[in-house]
C-alpha cells in the first residue's frame, strides 16, 4: 500500500467555527450531488414535496442550495467577493435546518452545517453581518436577556398557574423566552405535564435568553459569554438535568454551548433533554398517564433542532492528509441521534388521536423556515417555507399540526391564519396536557 | 447480355401487362428524365444535357463487371412495378453489385451524373418504395446475399442486404436459434431491409425492442461507413468488438436510416440479435366479440410478462392465413370464424421449460377466473380443429406459399398501418368501417391486425383492403378510401411511422417542423438528392 | 462578445426579474469546481468558466424565446438541468448565459400506456417514486437518483436493471427540441400529435440527432420535454427504511430480492452473467468493483481506506461476486421459477450464495452515486459501454494495466477491472472504469491517462462512450466509422452555424488539449490548423 501512497503534507485542521479556513476542504469537495436539496431519494415521497431545503426551494438559483453556497463560501475564503447585500441574502436567508448537513453526510464526509455557521461568524467578524434585524435582537439580550426586549422581570410570569416549583431538584426546566414570553401556554403545559408526572423541577433562578439567536447569526463571541453565564448558573444550581420543551434552546444547550467551548456534550456537566425524551420515558415507565380521550386527526412536524440538528456535540481537531483521510479519528454527526420515535410513540399513547404522517417526515422534514434568525430577517421566507409544509398538512388531511418548538408553532399559526386556512397549530405539550 | 431474373413473383404483375403499360408511360416518363432520353432499347446511348455523350451501362460495368448491369427492358421491367397500387415508372439501367466497394463506385458515379440510385433488396415489394419515380438506376443487392456470421454465443447474426427472410430462418433453425419477426413476411423480402423499416414484431416480450445492432452503409455522397460499434477499426475480425451496439459513433446514425425507404443510403449488411428458440410452445385462442374487451385483457397480461407471440386477427385475415383451398376454405373460415380472434403463445425457453410455461398458465388462469370470465382463453378455437398446430407451423416463419398470403383472395391488398394507444383501437375500427361503407367497401371484406407492442405500449394496427388488381376503378376506390382513412384516423391519434406513397404527403405537411428538419439532414447525407428520390418528403 | 443591457433587458423580459441575474454572488453558485465528477482536473480549470447571467425558464416557450434573443445578439448559452455532469455542463466561453431549467418540473404518467413525459427539471428520485407507486419502475441511471431524466435519457442512462432493456437511447419516446437558432423540433408521435407516447420518426428517425451511445452533452439544442418507457415491475410495495445515512427499501422477498454469489473465477462470473441472460430470468446481474463493496460497509472515509487496506492484488483477482435481482414481474411463482434456473447455473459453476441484506441502497430508487467521492474527493468514469459479454471481459482489466502506471495519482485499486453488467438479455456486455484521485494532488496526469484511454481503446480496437465531446474529436473522429466527426461537425454546422449553443462543444476537449501544455506532450494525432468554428 505505500508504494501507492504519496506524500501528501499533513494539513492541521479542527471543526471551529471561528476559522472558516478550517472548511475549505469541505466546501471544495461538494460535488452538486443536491442531496442537500432533495428529498433523500430512498423517501421521495413522488413529484410533489421534494425538496427538503427551504432556501433553495424559496429561490431556485442554485446559489440558495448549499452546493451553491459551498462555492460562494470558498469565494468568501478566498476573499473574492465583497460583502453586498446579495451575498448577506445568501448566507442569511436560510433557517440553518441542517437538511443540506445531514443529506450530505448519507455518502460523503463533509461538514456543510458548519460551514455554513463558519461563513455567518466571518461575516460578523468582517463586520458586515448580522442582519439590522439581528442587531436589534441582539441589543434585546443584552439589554433586557430576552430576544424581544421585554421586561426581564416578566419572565416568570407563565408560573402564575398553580405549577408547583421546588426550590432544589435535580430537574431543572429551563423555559426559554419564547416559553416564558410568547408562547406562555407551552411552559405552562410543561409545568403541569412534569408535576403530573410526579418529577420535581426547578427553574433558573435568574433565566437569561439561550443566545439562539446570537450564535445562529454568527454573533459567537456573545454568545459564548452567554452560553459560559448560563452553564455556570445551571452548574451552581447543582441540577443533574435539563429539560427544555423549546427545540432552538435544546440544540443550544446540546449542541452549541460545547461547540463554543470547545467541549463536548458530554462534558457539560448535566444532561440537557428535550420534554419529548421525557414524557416518551415517563409514559414508558408509568409516571406519567395520558388517559383522556383527544378526538383530533393531527400530523407531526419534525423540527429541524430536535432532528437532524441535535447528534451530541463532539469537538475535533487534528490534522489531514493523504486522500484527504483525518487524524485521529472523528465519528460523523449525520443526524442519526434525532428525536424521532420519541414524539411518534407520546402521540401513539394518547387515545382518540388519529396521526397521519405527511410525505416529508422526520429527517426530510421541510424546514418551517422561522428558525437561526430567518424569520427576523426574512420574513417572507419564513411565510414561504411555513406554507410549503402547510401544502403538506392539507394533503393528508390533518386538522391540527403538532410540532415541538415554538418558534414553529407561531410560524405556522400566523401563516395559516394569513392563508385563510383553518389548521390547528399546537404545541406537543399542549396535546399531552389535554389527555391527562 | 445477360438477362437479370424477373424479379417479381407474384404472376398476376406479369410481364405482360407492364409491357402493355409501359408504352403508354414510356413518353411521358422519358419527358421526366434529367436530361436523359432512351431511344430504344438496341440504342445504348444516353445523351445528357450539354450534349456530352456516356454510357450508362459502360460506366457501371467497369465498376460492378459487364454482366452486373443491364439496360435492356425485360430487366428493367421487374423494377418498374410492385404489388402496391404506385403506377409503373422505368429505370434507365439495372446493376447488381456484389460489394461494398462497388456500390461506392456506383454512388460516386451517380453523384458525378446527378443520376438518381434506387437501391434494392428484396425479390418482392409491397410500398412502392422501390419503383423509380425519377428513373434512374436500381441497385439490387441480390448478389449480396451471404449470411456472414452465425455468432450462437452472443446471439447474433451479420447478413447482408441480400439475405431473405426464407435463407435466414432456415440457417438459423439448423443452430436452434430464431429471430424475432414481423407477421408472416414474404419469403423473398430481406430481413435486413424489414428491420430497417420498423415492421413490428409478433414477439411482445422482449423490452428491448428492435432486433437491430451496429450496421455498414454506403452514405449517398459516397462514403463507407459502420455504425455502432462495428466503427471500430478492423472490424469484425481484427477488433474486440462483436457490433452488438447499434449507437453510435457520435449520433445514432442507424436512426437515419431507419424508415428511410433507402433514401438516407445503401445499408449492405446489418447485426441483428437472434433468440433461442423456445423449447416448448403452447398455443391459445380466445373468440373476441368485443375489441375493446380483449384490449382490457391484453393491458392485464401483457405488462406481466406473459406470452411470446401474441396478436389479434379479425376473421377475414385470419382466414387468408389459413385458408389451403381458395375460394372454399377462405368462405367458409370467412363466415365462420369469430370477429376477432386472439392469439397468445405461451412458451418454455432453454431452462425449465415446463415451469415457465407453467407459471404462465397458473397466472392467465387465475386472472380469467377472477377478472375476464367473459374472455374464453384455451387452447383450442371452438370449431376449428388443428388451428393450433396449424398457425404455429407457420407463425415463426416467413410465409411458405408462391402467392403471398394477402394476395390470394382478389390478387393484391392495400395495407393501412400505423402505431395506436390500444385503447383506441376500436375507434379506429368504427372509423374505418365507416369510411369504407361510404366508399360501397363492404365491411365483410376488411381485413384488420392489431400487433401489440411491448406490454401493451403501444399497437401496430393494420387494415387490409382487398382488390382485383387489374381493376382501376377498384384501385382507384382503394386508394380513395385509404386516403380519407388516413386523414381520418391522424386526426384521431393514430402515427403513421411508416409514411408510404400518399400517406407521406399527408403526414408531412403535419408535421412541418420535423419536415424541414429532416429534409437538412437528408441535404448533409445526400447533397444531390441522388438517392431514391420522390420517395417520403425528399 | 459582452452581453449588453438591451440583451439583458429583452431577457429579463421572457422570465421577470425574480428569474434572471448577473449578480456575480449568484453567479459564483454556479461555478462548475472544484467538486464534482470530473471536477479536480485540468479540463475543469482550464475550459469552465462562470456564467454572465443565469435564466430560468419555465415553459418550452420561454426557452425558446431565451435562444431567439441570444441568436440575435450573439450570446452564447448552454442547457443546465442539474449541473451533476460536471464541467461539461458548465459554461466554457465567457459572458454565456447559463439556462438553467431547474423550474421546468411538468410531469405526466400513462400508468395503462407505460410512460411518462417529463421537463429537463425533473430527477429520477420522484419519478421512480411516482413509478413505483403505479407498479412501474425506471432505470435509474448510474449517475445517480438526482440526474435530470431528460439529460440523462439523452447522455448516458444505463444500470444493472438494463439487464432487460439495454439502451437508453430505446427508452426515449416523443420529445421536443428547441433546435440552437431557436427552432422547435417535435419529435415521435409529438411531430404531430400532443401526445408523446411513441418515438420513432414518420420516417427517418431525428432522434439520431440527440445522441450516439452518448449524448451530444447540449451542444444540438435543448431538450424542454421528453417522453420515456416505464417498464412493468411488480406490485408489492418496497418500504423506505432506516435514518440517513443507512437508509434503504425494504425488499418484499416474495417478489423481489437481491442475491450475492460467491464464484470460483472470472471465467464463473461471466459464465453467470451469459447463462442469466441466455435463460431470460432476472432484473438485473452485476459485478462491481471491490471497493465499492468496502464504501457501503465504512461508516466514513477512513473506514473505507481501513478496509480497503486488507486488500492486494491478490485478493481483487479473487473476489467474484455476482449481484443478482430477480424481479417477480408475473407472480410469486415466476419469482420461484427464476429463483430455480438462477440456482442451476450457480450449480453449474461452482458458486455459492453469500448472505444479503433485503434492503435496496442502490439502483432502485438511489442509484447511489455520491458514494463515489467518498474515498479520494474525486472521480471520474473513463468509459461506460455496452457492447458484447466478450468485449467488457478484456475491456475493464485493459483500463487496469493502463491504470497502473498513472497510480499514483490515481488510488490504489489493485488492477481491479471495473464494473460489467449483462444487458438485453445476455446479448451485450457492459464495462465501466472508474478511477478516484485526491484533487489536491497534482492532476496533469489524470488529463494525459484520460485521453491515453482513447488511444488505449484505439489501439486495442475496443468501442467505447467516449465520442463526441468527451474525447478530442479529431483523435476518436478517424478512427470511428471511419470520419464519424465529419458527420457530427456537419450536423454542428448544418443546426448552429454560430456555434451559439454551448460553445465550443463538441470540440472542447480538443480545444483543452491546445490550451493545456502538459497536454501537448501526448498530442500525436492531426488536428486541422483551424478548428472549424467561430470563436467566443
Amino acid at each position: 500500500m505505500e508504494n501507492d501512497r504519496f506524500d501528501t503534507p499533513k494539513k492541521k485542521v479542527s471543526f471551529e467555527v471561528r476559522d472558516l479556513s478550517n472548511f475549505v476542504y469541505d466546501m471544495s469537495r461538494c460535488i452538486k450531488c443536491k442531496g442537500c436539496y432533495w428529498v433523500e431519494h430512498t423517501y421521495m415521497p413522488g413529484i410533489k414535496f421534494t425538496t427538503r431545503c427551504p432556501s433553495g426551494t424559496w429561490k431556485e438559483f442554485d446559489s440558495y442550495q448549499a452546493a451553491g453556497k459551498v462555492r460562494i463560501g470558498l469565494a468568501v475564503a478566498d476573499k473574492k467577493l465583497d460583502w453586498t447585500p446579495k451575498l448577506l441574502e445568501v448566507i442569511y436567508a436560510d433557517p440553518l435546518c441542517g437538511a443540506c448537513d445531514v443529506g450530505c453526510k448519507r455518502n460523503l464526509d463533509l461538514e456543510i452545517g458548519l460551514s455554513l455557521e463558519a461563513l455567518r461568524i466571518q461575516a460578523v467578524k468582517d463586520g458586515a453581518g448580522p442582519m439590522p434585524a439581528h442587531k436589534k435582537i441582539a441589543q434585546n439580550i443584552t439589554d433586557t436577556h430576552n430576544q424581544f426586549g421585554s421586561p426581564h422581570d416578566n419572565r416568570k410570569k407563565w408560573l402564575d398557574q398553580g405549577i408547583s416549583v421546588a426550590e432544589k431538584a435535580d430537574v431543572l426546566y429551563f423555559a426559554g423566552c419564547s416559553g416564558s414570553y410568547t408562547n406562555p401556554e407551552i411552559a405552562q403545559a410543561t409545568g403541569k405535564i412534569l408535576n403530573a408526572s410526579g418529577t420535581p423541577f426547578m427553574v433558573m433562578k435568574d433565566e437569561w435568553c439561550c443566545g439562539n439567536a446570537l450564535y445562529s447569526v454568527g454573533m459567537i463571541d456573545e454568545a459564548t459569554e452567554l452560553a459560559k453565564r448560563n452553564i455556570e448558573a445551571v452548574k451552581a444550581s447543582g441540577a443533574k438535568t435539563l429539560v427544555t420543551s423549546c427545540a432552538e434552546c435544546y440544540r443550544m444547550w446540546k449542541v452549541d454551548y460545547p461547540k463554543m467551548l470547545d467541549i463536548a456534550t458530554a462534558d457539560l456537566g448535566f444532561e440537557v433533554i428535550h420534554l419529548l425524551e421525557f414524557a416518551d420515558k415517563a409514559i414508558g415507565n408509568g409516571s406519567l398517564k395520558p388517559t383522556k380521550e383527544v378526538d383530533l386527526r393531527l400530523t407531526y412536524h419534525d423540527a429541524c433542532s430536535v432532528s437532524r440538528l441535535c447528534d451530541a456535540w463532539r469537538p475535533w481537531k487534528g490534522e489531514r492528509g493523504w486522500m484527504g483521510t483525518i487524524e485521529p479519528r472523528y465519528q460523523r454527526r449525520r443526524g442519526t441521534e434525532g428525536l424521532y420515535s420519541q414524539p411518534r410513540n407520546i402521540l401513539n399513547a394518547i387515545p382518540g388521536l388519529t396521526v397521519v404522517e405527511m410525505p416529508r417526515t422526520r429527517e426530510n422534514a421541510f424546514c418551517c423556515g422561522a428558525g437561526r434568525g430567518t424569520k427576523d430577517a426574512f420574513p417572507e421566507l419564513a411565510s414561504f417555507s411555513a406554507s410549503q409544509r402547510l401544502e403538506e398538512v392539507k394533503e393528508v388531511g390533518a386538522e391540527a399540526l403538532v410540532t415541538a418548538c415554538p418558534f414553529c408553532k407561531n410560524n405556522f399559526s400566523q401563516t395559516s391564519k394569513a392563508n385563510g386556512e383553518e389548521v390547528k397549530v399546537m404545541d406537543i405539550t399542549e396535546v399531552i396536557l389535554a389527555s391527562l | 447480355m445477360n438477362r437479370l431474373k424477373n424479379v417479381t413473383l407474384d404472376v398476376r404483375y406479369d410481364e405482360c401487362l407492364v409491357v402493355r403499360q409501359y408504352s403508354e408511360v414510356t413518353a411521358s416518363v422519358n419527358k421526366k428524365r434529367r436530361g436523359a432520353r432512351l431511344e430504344d432499347k438496341e440504342n445504348e446511348r444516353v445523351h445528357l444535357k450539354g450534349g456530352e455523350q456516356m454510357s450508362t451501362k459502360d460506366d457501371l460495368a467497369s465498376i460492378v463487371g459487364e454482366s452486373n448491369v443491364s439496360d435492356a427492358l425485360e430487366d428493367l421491367v421487374g423494377y418498374s412495378c410492385d404489388l402496391s397500387m404506385h403506377p409503373p415508372a422505368m429505370a434507365d439501367a439495372v446493376v447488381r453489385p456484389v460489394t461494398s466497394e462497388e456500390i461506392l463506385g456506383v454512388i460516386n458515379w451517380a453523384n458525378r451524373k446527378n443520376i438518381p440510385l434506387i437501391p434494392v433488396s428484396s425479390r418482392t415489394h409491397f410500398q412502392g418504395c422501390t419503383i423509380p419515380k425519377q428513373g434512374g438506376v436500381v441497385l439490387d443487392m441480390v448478389r449480396m446475399n451471404k449470411i456472414l456470421e452465425v455468432d450462437i454465443y452472443n446471439r447474433k447474426v451479420r447478413i447482408e442486404a441480400g439475405v431473405t427472410w426464407k435463407q435466414l430462418t432456415e440457417e438459423l433453425d439448423k443452430q436452434d436459434m430464431r429471430v424475432i419477426m414481423p407477421l408472416l413476411p414474404h419469403s423473398e423480402r430481406s430481413v435486413l431491409t424489414d428491420w430497417l423499416e420498423r415492421e413490428v414484431p409478433t414477439n411482445t416480450v422482449y423490452d428491448y425492442g428492435e432486433p437491430m445492432q451496429s450496421l455498414e452503409v454506403v452514405w449517398p455522397n459516397g462514403e463507407i461507413f459502420r455504425t455502432g460499434s462495428a466503427s471500430v477499426k478492423g472490424y469484425p475480425e481484427e477488433s474486440k468488438s462483436k457490433g452488438t451496439n447499434p449507437s453510435g459513433p457520435g449520433l445514432d446514425f442507424y436512426r437515419f436510416l431507419q424508415g428511410a425507404q433507402g433514401t438516407m443510403g445503401i445499408v449492405t449488411w446489418l447485426n441483428l440479435k437472434i433468440e433461442s428458440k423456445p423449447k416448448i410452445d403452447k398455443i391459445l385462442f380466445a373468440a373476441i366479440d368485443d375489441l375493446g374487451r380483449a384490449q382490457e385483457f391484453l393491458y392485464r397480461i401483457l405488462p406481466r410478462r406473459i406470452g411470446q407471440e401474441v396478436l389479434l386477427l379479425n376473421n377475414v385475415e385470419l382466414a387468408t392465413i389459413l385458408a389451403d383451398k381458395w375460394p372454399d376454405d377462405f368462405e367458409k373460415l370467412r363466415a365462420t370464424l369469430p370477429a376477432w380472434t386472439l392469439i397468445v403463445v405461451v412458451s418454455g425457453l432453454v431452462r425449465r421449460p415446463e415451469e415457465k410455461v407453467a407459471y404462465e398458465m397458473e397466472f392467465l388462469g387465475e386472472v380469467l377466473r377472477n377478472e375476464f370470465k367473459d374472455v374464453v382463453l384455451t387452447d383450442n378455437l371452438p370449431g376449428f380443429p388443428g388451428i393450433g398446430k396449424k398457425f404455429m407451423s407457420l407463425v415463426r416463419k416467413p410465409w411458405p406459399k408462391e402467392v403471398y398470403w394477402k394476395n390470394q383472395w382478389q390478387g393484391a391488398a392495400h395495407s393501412l398501418f400505423f402505431i395506436a394507444k390500444p385503447s383506441a383501437t376500436p375507434l379506429y375500427v368504427k372509423i374505418v368501417k365507416e369510411i369504407a361503407e361510404a366508399h360501397e367497401y363492404a365491411l365483410e371484406d376488411l381485413g384488420m391486425y392489431i400487433q401489440p407492442i411491448e406490454h401493451n405500449r403501444a399497437c401496430h394496427m393494420e387494415f387490409n383492403f382487398f382488390y382485383d388488381p387489374k381493376s382501376a376503378s377498384e384501385k382507384a376506390l382503394i386508394k380513395s378510401l385509404s386516403i380519407a382513412a388516413a386523414k381520418e384516423l391522424l386526426n384521431n391519434g393514430a402515427f403513421f411511422t411508416r409514411p408510404y406513397g400518399d400517406l407521406a404527403a399527408i403526414n408531412y405537411e403535419r408535421a412541418a417542423g420535423y419536415t424541414s428538419a429532416l429534409k437538412r439532414v437528408k441535404k448533409l447525407f445526400d447533397p444531390n438528392n441522388i438517392m431514391n428520390p420522390g420517395n417520403l418528403c425528399f | 462578445m459582452a452581453i449588453t443591457q438591451e440583451a439583458y433587458n429583452a431577457l429579463e423580459s421572457v422570465v421577470g426579474s425574480e428569474f434572471i441575474t448577473n449578480d456575480p454572488v449568484l453567479c459564483e453558485g454556479y461555478r462548475s469546481g472544484p467538486g464534482g465528477y470530473e471536477s479536480g482536473t485540468g479540463y475543469e480549470r482550464v475550459m469552465t468558466k462562470l456564467p454572465k447571467v443565469v435564466i430560468l425558464p419555465r415553459t418550452t416557450e420561454d426557452v425558446q424565446k431565451i435562444v431567439k434573443i441570444c441568436n440575435r445578439y450573439l450570446v452564447a448559452y448552454l442547457p443546465y438541468s442539474t449541473g451533476f455532469y460536471g464541467p461539461r455542463s458548465h459554461c466554457h466561453v465567457e459572458n454565456e448565459v447559463l439556462i438553467d431549467m431547474k423550474r421546468m418540473r411538468d410531469f405526466e404518467i400513462d400508468d395503462k400506456h407505460w410512460y411518462s413525459t417529463v421537463q429537463p427539471g425533473v430527477t429520477y428520485s420522484p419519478l421512480q417514486a411516482e413509478c413505483l407507486k403505479r407498479g412501474g419502475y425506471v432505470v435509474v441511471g448510474g449517475g445517480g437518483a438526482q440526474v435530470s431524466v431528460v439529460a440523462n435519457m439523452i447522455c448516458d442512462g444505463w444500470s444493472p436493471l438494463s439487464l432487460r432493456i439495454g439502451f437508453p437511447h430505446r427508452r426515449i419516446l416523443g420529445l421536443e427540441l428547441v433546435l440552437p437558432d431557436g427552432e422547435i423540433l417535435k419529435m415521435g408521435s409529438l411531430a404531430v400529435h400532443d401526445d408523446a407516447f411513441w418515438g420513432e420518426g414518420i420516417g427517418p428517425d431525428l432522434r439520431g440527432m440527440l445522441r450516439g451511445y452518448t449524448g451530444v452533452l447540449g451542444c444540438l439544442g435543448i431538450v424542454t420535454k421528453l417522453a420515456l418507457k416505464v417498464l412493468p415491475f411488480q406490485p408489492e410495495e418496497l418500504v423506505p427504511t432506516g435514518i440517513s445515512p443507512n437508509t434503504g427499501l425494504a425488499l418484499p422477498t416474495n417478489r423481489i430480492k437481491w442475491l450475492n454469489f460467491q464464484v470460483p473465477s472470472k471465467e464463473a462470473e461471466t459464465q453467470v452473467m451469459y447463462e442469466i441472460g441466455r435463460a431470460e430470468i432476472a432484473g438485473a446481474v452485476t459485478k462491481v468493483p471491490l471497493f465499492w463493496r468496502a464504501i457501503a460497509k465504512a461508516e466514513g472515509k477512513e473506514e473505507f481506506w481501513d478496509i480497503w487496506g486488507l486488500e492486494n492484488e491478490d485478493t481483487i483477482k479473487n473476489f467474484h461476486i455476482v449481484r443478482v435481482l430477480l424481479i417477480g414481474f408475473t407472480s410469486e411463482a415466476q419469482m420461484r421459477y427464476d429463483e430455480a434456473v438462477l440456482d442451476d447455473i450457480i450449480k453449474e459453476v461452482g458458486g455459492v450464495m453469500r448472505r444479503t441484506k433485503q434492503i435496496d441502497q442502490s439502483w432502485i430508487k438511489n442509484a447511489d452515486s455520491a458514494g463515489m467521492w467518498l474515498m479520494c474527493g474525486a472521480y471520474v468514469s473513463t468509459d461506460y459501454i455496452i457492447e458484447s459479454i466478450p468485449h467488457a471481459d478484456t475491456h475493464g482489466p485493459s483500463y487496469a494495466n493502463l491504470k497502473a502506471q498513472y497510480t499514483p495519482p490515481f488510488m490504489p485499486d489493485y488492477g481491479d477491472p471495473g464494473w460489467t453488467m449483462g444487458c438485453e438479455c445476455g446479448h451485450q456486455g457492459y464495462s465501466e472504469y472508474l478511477v478516484y484521485w485526491d484533487p489536491d494532488e497534482d492532476t496533469n496526469r489524470v488529463d494525459q491517462f484520460y485521453v491515453e484511454t482513447s488511444k488505449m481503446n484505439i489501439r486495442e480496437r475496443y468501442y467505447t462512450s467516449l465520442l463526441g465531446s468527451h474525447q478530442p474529436l479529431y483523435l476518436t473522429g478517424p478512427q470511428y466509422g471511419p470520419n464519424y466527426h465529419d458527420w457530427l461537425l456537419k450536423v454542428k454546422g448544418e443546426f448552429d452555424p454560430l456555434w451559439i449553443c454551448h460553445p465550443p462543444l463538441p470540440l472542447a476537449h480538443d480545444e483543452f488539449v491546445e490550451k493545456a501544455e502538459w497536454m501537448k506532450e501526448i498530442k500525436d494525432w492531426e488536428t486541422p490548423e483551424k478548428f472549424p468554428m467561430p470563436k467566443w
